[in-house]
């Protein structure tokens, strides 16, 4: 009999205290209609309402960061949680609701079947339901993450991804604001690990739309990320 | 002369960058490849420095770059370059240093509070 497979949910929260019960809620169902041993850590990345509150009210468990260090910072806390614990896969998803707990299952279910380090979520396969201008605005910068370090995937921006215990062990990134997505690409690419897409939905609420990245904050990513391949050169 | 004065200025300031680069990649506290891009950067002020005299030579009375012969602003004004590149090289690794340290250190300070 195989040895049930342990999964470690971490969801990266800023101010996310109007949502977060819902979420972790949500996909601790989801969870529990398997066989797999799991935890849902939230790492409240020093929000100022009562995120943590909440997310330890569903049931999760809560790293408090104490300072804000960006979805690239709370995403490196989580998954470092699940490499000291021993998990044989991680997968981050946003807070605010975007994703479908049923995609996170068939992700999680996809990387347990194949030998994938880092399986994305892409929401851009079907881009149903989805503005144009949040379409042009991922696109672009999976172009220019395509431009910039040579990793060819539709959805380098996606917040959904599924890690490999081999990725938890090795995949190490500098960047902590939102551009970390593209560099964890990036150094995935440098460590020669295995990196796969699969489609899913992306759920867009009046409260997501508010708390997304905008085509703003991707002059921003741009801005970092050619900053970061620059400074590499002398690195 | 000039130059003379030109490499006797710079010389110390690129041998410190040098020690710096060999000691700190002798004692592991930076990798190969920084090792030897940095080892490649230094090596490059180095030629271009040493190529200054026979490059202006050339270039005096020679269009479209023509040039004046070296000025004593010109030797001041490459050493204090020189001097700024070694300065910014050492304060940006310096901060990148600070930094990774400050990020690891939260990270874990935060879960080991949360245990």
């Amino acid at each position: 009999m195989s040895k049930a497979k342990k999964v470690c949910v971490v969801i990266p929260a800023y101010n996310e205290g109007s949502v977060i019960n819902n979420v972790v809620t949500d996909i601790i169902k989801e969870l529990e209609a398997t066989s797999l041993l799991y935890e849902v850590v939230v790492i409240n990345d020093g929000s100022k309402d009562d995120t943590a509150f909440q997310a330890r009210r569903g049931g999760a468990q809560v790293i408090d960061h104490i300072l804000n260090f960006g979805a690239g910072g709370a995403t490196a806390t989580g998954l470092s949680y699940a490499n000291q614990n021993g998990f044989d896969f991680a997968v981050t998803m946003d807070a605010d609701g975007q994703h479908l707990p049923k995609d996170v299952m068939t992700g999680i279910k996809k990387a347990q079947n194949s030998n994938v380090d880092l399986l994305i979520g892409s929401r851009l396969i079907d881009t149903a339901g989805m503005s144009k201008v949040k379409v042009l605005g991922n696109k672009g910068l999976s172009n220019i993450t395509k431009l910039l370090f040579g990793v060819n995937v539709t959805d380098s921006q996606s917040g959904l991804r599924i890690y490999s215990r081999n990725a938890l062990e090795s995949l190490r990134w500098k960047t902590s604001g939102y551009e970390f997505c593209s560099e964890m690409l990036w150094r995935a690419k440098q460590l020669k690990l295995d990196i796969s897409e699969y489609p899913i939905k992306a759920i867009y609420t009046d409260y997501s739309k508010t708390k997304g990245q905008n085509n703003w904050n991707a002059i921003n990513i741009v801005k970092s990320l050619v900053k970061r391949r620059i400074v590499e050169i002398f690195e | 002369m000039r130059y003379i004065i030109l490499l006797l200025l710079n010389i110390p300031i690129i041998s410190i960058a040098l020690l710096n680069v060999i000691t700190r990649y002798k004692t592991s506290k930076i990798s190969k490849r920084r090792f030897k891009i940095q080892m490649i950067l230094w090596a490059i002020v180095l030629v271009v420095l040493i190529f200054s005299f026979p490059a202006y030579n050339y270039l005096t009375g020679h269009s479209p770059l023509d040039s004046q012969e070296l000025s004593l602003f010109d030797i001041f004004q490459t050493t204090a370059i020189i001097f700024l590149i070694f300065v910014v090289n050492n304060m940006r690794q310096k901060a990148e240093w600070t930094e990774k340290t400050i990020r690891d250190l939260h990270q874990e300070i935060s879960i080991k509070l949360s245990k």
